[in-house]
């Protein structure tokens, strides 16, 4: 410490001040004790926009939780439920005929109101007969793990809107995601990686880019770190050449001790504890997030089950194969997205689709596998998904090879796995089109609250509390826990 | 909350017999107290049930909560209260068995029991309920509330210990202290002073040269000369412009959420702010500008220079909101009025301090706010605004060019306009073939009736008309040619290039990013029920909030016959700084006290309301904001106000403070503040001594390097045109970075990583994170290293040979002091140490290859710029204390 030399008028600087300074030493143990129960006991009290101190540390939920973990798989667009998951044989029955209700076009120029049947075969499979498209033969290898929601519902028929709706809960920007709201509630498993990663497509970014891992007005420390899609998939891990290994190391070892010392000049400033973790932390992802992110340790048969050796799969194949080896760390929310909009078939529909699904079908099937394999998926909530579904009529109607779906976010299909949610089950109802959502309709408020309790977290009480107000996922909007679906 | 402080508090206390108890809890000293419904039971009331049952478009269940009165009486489920009875009463009923409220939130515990208690004790009032239901009823109460009421100045406190008293702020603090038996911390040291105090005045490390004449400088008032010089440096304005232009949401880009298009003049607005603050520009004529500076000059625009110009530049503030209107935004009118919207809640947060957002849509939940007042404050922006004849950004600019130069660019634009024309001629033609195409594939018979309901415009429609085209959905509107004739779709692109192409030869027209109205247009402004502009109700006339009517009339004329436009931002303005408005001057005070102290005396910053927390010091708020007005606005009187206390010089470590005081609501101690986003990139160019001041101009570009990150710095692309990374600009991406490009979808990698403004719409407190990322950034980010070995280079420069003389000046550079022995023997060593783990790293086999290509490491540079490194990333440099 430098000696007192600042010029003040006389008496500026009591006696008292020091005697009351010196009166308990700054090592003293009863102090640091204190401290400690400050840091306890104080959090609650903290009062509105001082500057909280949040962590990372594992916490526990409002009840016991089922799922430890989540990989939402995001397939924004809006995949075609009655050509995937939502079989309507009143399609095929009034096929080309007039559609008899009300609908809401995006593209008016390319619209008509004939009746367009789903374009493929479903069967029913696995124990539980759930009937699936064969454009997912893999996933039907799956089928009594998964619960395909086909009521789905956000009413806003806009994919920004939408998409916002099931990421946050809200319909506009700023608001946080999922993920967010999880490592705030629950902190992470692993202090060696980011607790919320977002998986991006090589392609390009998706639709809203970074607002689908955005920690909106909770505390950056919960935001998503985003992995590049190509190596190298973690920016600033890589040291300069010069500063590899041991010379780091010394580096860091200096860093530590000048960190140590200027703590102890300064013992009740929690941050700077904090960032002395934050430092061992990224230290340990230049190794840990690098050895997370290399999946050519795992065996030919876990590589070639998710499809890692073929060029097609290659991509998910890799990135759900990651997934997997970030929650077997520790990590609590993995995001894996499309680029753009790429289930958005308005038009040649009949090519695009199989297309988009056979570059993930057998990846996110791999991924279930493994999971279940490796006993991670009683604890590990999966989701697949997009932000709407398509309409039960032509888009486009200039022959088969051009035909397409519009917009429809009245009744669309998710499915979830694992965590606690029940196997081999289909919930929910769309009308004789599927077009919109009928019976136990599913809103994004009901998912949110869902998911969160099997996360252990009552969606009522996990709040934030910002510029005096309670803010929750949930949004304050009637939201259902369904429990129907749950194990 | 306050339970729990009190409980912790007293539980130090019994530790610690010499500090005693700190805070009387309140809420417990009224807990057996008559309850009453102004103070207890109408808050809750109104904050959850208000909606329904009184301030509602329909009373529900016919149940009207509004006044113990309407209370008793029948409902469709029975009476409603019974005073004496809660059991009786509906009321009870329905919250204890959480029938009510619907579909929201219960009601906590603790309420529900309050309301049973009330009721039990007879449901009183303190006065008599008025005899009319007034439409939205603000109780005595709520008018108050502490932000409503009058500024009031009363003298400083006397105090024990006068010799600590240095400037007013002292006395408050100090009296707020010795209540606790506590006092300030002993005071900072002289190097930590200056330190702080160039950081806090201008966001830069002081350089060695500068701490060593302040502590040569044993004369009495060596540190007021400090804060003189300080205040007098052009880096004063670069470093405060960006405190307001937090709150003014400040971006060079829409913020469209699909296109993020430029918005190529808003620097003009960020270089007023900051000409505005070095000149010390009083800050009510600050507010009036950025409010209404079109109102204070005369048409035409394009005709103004300096001051004048400056006034309309300062309208810039009211263009700072989000604005993708002329980005093709999904749905217009959505968007017009979210641009609106944006721009009051950016108006209500900056300078009422309240949510005035909030009653959009119903009156407000938690604050005496109306719906009313919300559409009586967008009346006073309405008028510019003109959401019915919108006008996109670019249209909203106003040209500053030359008369000769317009001419030319006019005649120009005539020959670009009529080859649009043709454009558009030829798109409707193909159009219109697409549809006789169309139409051969209807039914003879429908085909007249299908083409009629085509051409009946949308408004005039039929339900026979909208049937057809349900069923012939191809004749619907807007039908995009791209998507039915691809060729068409080029040849028409074709026409509008040849239109672009003539615009390309057009002189560039200096522009200003600002808001200005036009005369004699009558806009209306009408309440939307539910926030919804579908749902048009009645005109609603401009004004200021309804709850300050009983301090000065809140009436704004709707037009002004002495001003050219309707003049209602100017007297908004004028209201807003006539002196005696409670909100203006505390809010901004608030704020600077803020940047100091890292929490407001009310901390939360915008919200000075029902919800947002009191304030520690409501008479020293007071006494600030009633000063700074009596000092003629000046800010930088405020600064020196507050710079020249006790309170401020004061040291960030003590034990006493520390423990009886954890939050530091006394500010018994300076609280540690760790470098802003700014601070740390501006600061490590300064003491790298690549800092470069030039101010003003054009945002320096960003890029999006070779790693996939956003840096300052031009586009590099490759033939397809996809970037490659990013290439330097001539000294200038070595410039404050106040001068960095805004764009809300690109932010700078590194400042993003520590907390730079998240403006949506605008940032009225910036977050503090301590995460990884920000130890990645330390650890291996470019810049850093670059800054690392800049620095390097220049201790070798200045001390050649020196390795001492280097460690010592790299601590003068960062730390504004000397090392000890202890920390100069390690350093040496860790050098010493470094330099052979380098050339170990470089150099495994101990032989130098001999390859021609590898550039040669220097590595006794490399360690010294290892040493660097470790210290730019120290806490040391990263927190100042």
């Amino acid at each position: 410490m430098h000696p007192a030399n600042f010029a003040l008028p006389a008496g500026f600087c009591s006696r008292r001040h020091f005697l009351r300074a010196s009166a308990f030493g700054l090592g003293s143990p009863a102090l640091m004790w204190l401290l400690q129960q400050d840091g306890l006991l104080a959090e609650p009290a903290r009062p509105e926009l001082e500057l909280r101190k949040f962590d990372l540390k594992p916490k526990s939920g409002h009840h016991p939780a089922r799922a430890r973990a989540m990989i939402s798989i995001l397939m924004i667009g809006g995949p075609s439920q009655m050509d995937l998951f939502d079989p309507k044989p009143e399609l095929k029955r009034r096929e080309g005929q007039k559609f008899p209700g009300e609908l809401k076009f995006d593209n008016v120029g390319q619209a008509s109101a004939k009746v367009l049947p789903g374009l493929w075969e479903f069967k029913k499979h696995g124990q539980c007969g759930t009937e699936l498209s064969e454009l997912l033969p893999h996933l039907a290898t799956v089928v009594d793990d998964i619960c395909v929601i086909r009521s789905t519902q956000t009413g806003v028929n806009n994919h920004g809107q939408s998409l916002y709706a099931l990421t946050s809960g809200r319909v506009t920007t700023g608001a946080p995601t999922i993920g967010s709201w999880l490592t705030f509630a629950l902190g992470s498993e692993t202090q060696e990686l980011p607790a919320f990663m977002a998986l991006t497509h090589p392609s390009g970014a998706p639709l809203l880019a970074g607002d689908n891992w955005s920690n909106g007005w909770l505390p950056s420390l919960y935001q998503g770190t985003v992995i590049r899609p190509k190596e190298p998939r973690i920016l600033n891990l890589d040291p300069p050449e010069h500063l590899r290994g041991v010379a780091q190391e010394r580096q860091l070892a200096f860093l530590r001790e000048l960190n140590r010392e200027h703590l102890e000049q300064h013992p009740a400033e929690l941050d700077l504890d904090a960032r002395i973790t934050s430092y061992e932390i990224a230290a340990k992802m230049q190794t840990a997030a690098k050895e997370a992110m290399d999946v050519s340790s795992e065996s030919e048969a876990t590589r070639k089950l998710y499809g890692i050796d073929k060029e097609l799969t290659r991509d998910y194949g890799t990135r759900c194969l990651i997934a997997r080896r970030l929650v077997e760390r520790g990590v609590r929310f993995v995001q894996i997205i499309n680029n753009g909009q790429s289930w958005d078939h308005h038009s040649g529909i009949i090519k695009a689709l199989p297309d988009v699904c056979a570059k993930s079908d057998q990846p996110v099937a791999a991924l279930i596998k493994d999971l279940k394999g490796r006993g991670l998926l009683d604890s590990t909530l999966v989701h697949w998904g997009g932000e709407m579904g398509r309409l039960p009529v032509i888009q486009n109607d200039l022959g088969r090879e051009k035909v397409g779906r519009d917009h429809n976010t009245y009744g669309f299909t998710i499915w979830l796995a694992g965590g606690g949610i029940k196997g081999g089950m289909t919930f929910g109802e769309t009308d004789e089109f599927g077009h919109k959502a009928v019976k136990d309709i599913v809103t994004h408020h009901d998912y949110h609250a869902t998911l969160l309790h099997l996360f252990g977290l009552d969606h009522t009480k996990l709040i934030y509390r910002r510029a005096g107000r309670e803010l929750s996922l949930t949004d304050n909007k009637p939201a259902r826990i369904v429990k129907e679906i749950l194990a | 909350m306050i339970r729990k402080m009190v409980i912790l508090i007293a539980f130090i206390s019994a530790l610690l017999a010499s500090v005693p108890v700190l805070l009387a809890d309140q809420s417990s000293q009224e807990a057996d107290a008559s309850i009453t419904f102004e103070r207890h039971i109408r808050p809750i009331l109104k904050a959850q049930c208000f909606h329904c049952h009184g301030e509602g478009e329909k009373l529900k269940g016919g149940v009207d909560l509004r006044l113990v009165r309407l209370m008793l009486t029948n409902s469709e489920s029975g009476i409603v209260l019974v005073p004496g009875k809660p059991s009786e009463s509906v009321l009870f009923q329905m919250i204890s068995q959480g029938k009510m409220p619907k579909g929201e939130k219960l009601l906590t515990s603790e309420q529900v029991s309050m309301v049973e208690r009330w009721i039990g004790q007879g449901a009183r009032t303190i006065r008599p309920e008025p005899a009319e239901v007034p439409a939205f009823h603000i109780t005595e109460e709520e008018r108050e509330f502490w932000s409503f009421q009058p500024v009031r100045r009363l003298p400083p406190p006397t105090v024990k210990h006068e010799e600590l008293v240095r400037t007013a702020i002292d006395a408050f603090l100090l009296d707020e202290l010795e209540a606790q038996g506590l006092s300030f911390a002993p005071p900072a040291d002289k190097r930590t002073i200056i330190r702080r105090v160039t950081y806090d005045l201008t966001g830069l490390p002081p350089t060695p040269d500068e701490v060593a004449t302040f502590l040569s400088d044993d004369s009495t008032d060596a540190y007021e000369k400090l804060v003189d010089r300080l205040l007098a440096s052009p880096r004063y304005g670069e470093r405060w412009a960006r405190h307001w232009l937090d709150v003014a949401g400040y971006a060079d880009s829409n913020g469209g959420a699909d296109t993020d298009s430029d918005r190529p003049w808003a620097w003009r607005y960020r270089d007023y702010v900051i000409r505005s603050f070095n000149a010390d520009k009083p800050f009510d004529q600050f507010i009036t500008e950025q409010l209404a500076g079109d109102e204070l000059v005369k048409p035409p625009f394009g005709d103004l220079v300096g001051e004048e110009l400056d006034k309309l530049i300062g309208t810039g503030f009211l263009r700072m909101a989000p604005d993708p209107t002329g980005d093709n935004p999904a749905d217009a009118n959505l968007a017009r009025n979210q641009v609106i919207a944006d721009t009051i809640q950016i108006v209500s947060s900056s300078l009422l301090g309240l949510t005035v957002q909030c009653a959009q849509c119903h009156n407000h939940r938690y604050d005496p706010i109306p719906q009313t007042d919300y559409y009586r404050l967008r009346a006073v922006f309405e008028p510019a605004f003109n959401w019915k004849e919108w006008k996109s950004p670019a249209q909203r600019q106003v040209s500053l060019m030359a008369r000769e130069d317009r001419e030319a660019a006019d005649c120009i634009e005539h020959a670009a306009g009529t080859v649009d024309k043709e454009a558009q001629r030829l798109h409707d033609e193909l159009i219109e073939k697409f549809v006789q195409k169309q139409v051969t594939l209807v039914p003879e018979d429908m085909r007249e009736r299908v083409i009629g309901a085509r051409r009946t415009p949308a408004d005039k429609r039929t339900e026979e008309h909208k049937q057809l085209l349900r069923d012939y959905p191809t004749f619907q509107d807007n039908i995009l040619l791209g998507e039915i004739d691809k060729e068409g779709a080029k040849r028409v692109e074709e026409v509008r290039k040849q239109a672009a192409d003539f615009r390309t030869a057009k002189p560039v027209d200096p522009m200003v990013h600002c808001l200005t109205e036009e005369a004699g247009k009558n806009v209306e402004t009408v309440r939307f029920h539910r926030g919804d502009p579908q749902q048009p109700k009645e005109k609603i006339p401009p004004g200021g909030l309804t709850v300050l009517a009983s301090l000065f009339s809140q009436e704004i004329p709707s037009t002004n016959s002495q001003c050219r436009t309707t003049g209602r931002r100017l007297a908004f303005a004028k209201m807003l700084t006539n002196g005696t408005h409670p909100l203006a001057a505390r809010v901004f005070v608030n704020r600077v006290w803020h940047h100091y102290f890292g929490a407001g005396i009310a901390p939360s910053l915008g919200d000075f309301g029902a919800l947002g927390e009191r304030p520690s010091h409501p008479e020293l708020l007071d006494w600030l904001a009633s000063e700074f007005v009596a000092q003629r606005w000046s800010v930088k009187s405020l600064h020196r106000l507050i710079l020249t206390s006790t309170a401020y010089g004061q040291g960030s470590v003590h034990p006493a403070s520390q423990n009886a005081d954890p939050d530091n609501r006394l500010l018994g101690r300076i609280r540690l503040k760790r470098r802003d986003a700014e601070g740390l990139r501006d600061g490590m160019l300064a003491v790298t001594g690549r800092l470069n001041t030039n101010m003003y101009g054009k945002p320096l570009p960003v890029a999006v390097n070779a790693q996939g990150q956003v840096v300052v710095g031009s586009q590099a692309k490759d033939a397809n045109g996809d970037p490659t990374g990013a290439n330097a600009i001539d000294g200038d991406e070595f410039r404050r970075s106040v001068y960095v490009q805004v764009r809300r979808s690109a932010p700078v990698g590194v400042m993003e990583t520590f907390d730079a403004a998240a403006i949506s719409p605008n940032c009225e407190i910036r977050a503090v994170s301590t995460v990884p990322p920000q130890s990645l950034v330390m650890m291996n980010d470019q810049f850093v290293l670059e800054r690392s070995q800049d620095l390097a280079t220049r201790l070798r420069r200045e001390r050649s040979g020196d390795a001492r003389g280097q460690v010592m000046l790299l601590w003068r550079l960062l730390f504004a002091c000397e090392p000890d022995n202890a920390e100069l023997q390690r350093s040496l060593v860790y050098l010493a140490e470094q330099t052979e783990a380098i050339r170990s790293t470089v150099d495994p086999g101990g032989e130098k290859k001999k390859d021609a290509k590898a550039p040669a490491v220097d590595v006794p540079l490399q360690a010294l710029a290892s040493l660097c490194q470790t210290l730019l990333g120290s806490n040391r440099f990263l927190y100042l204390d």
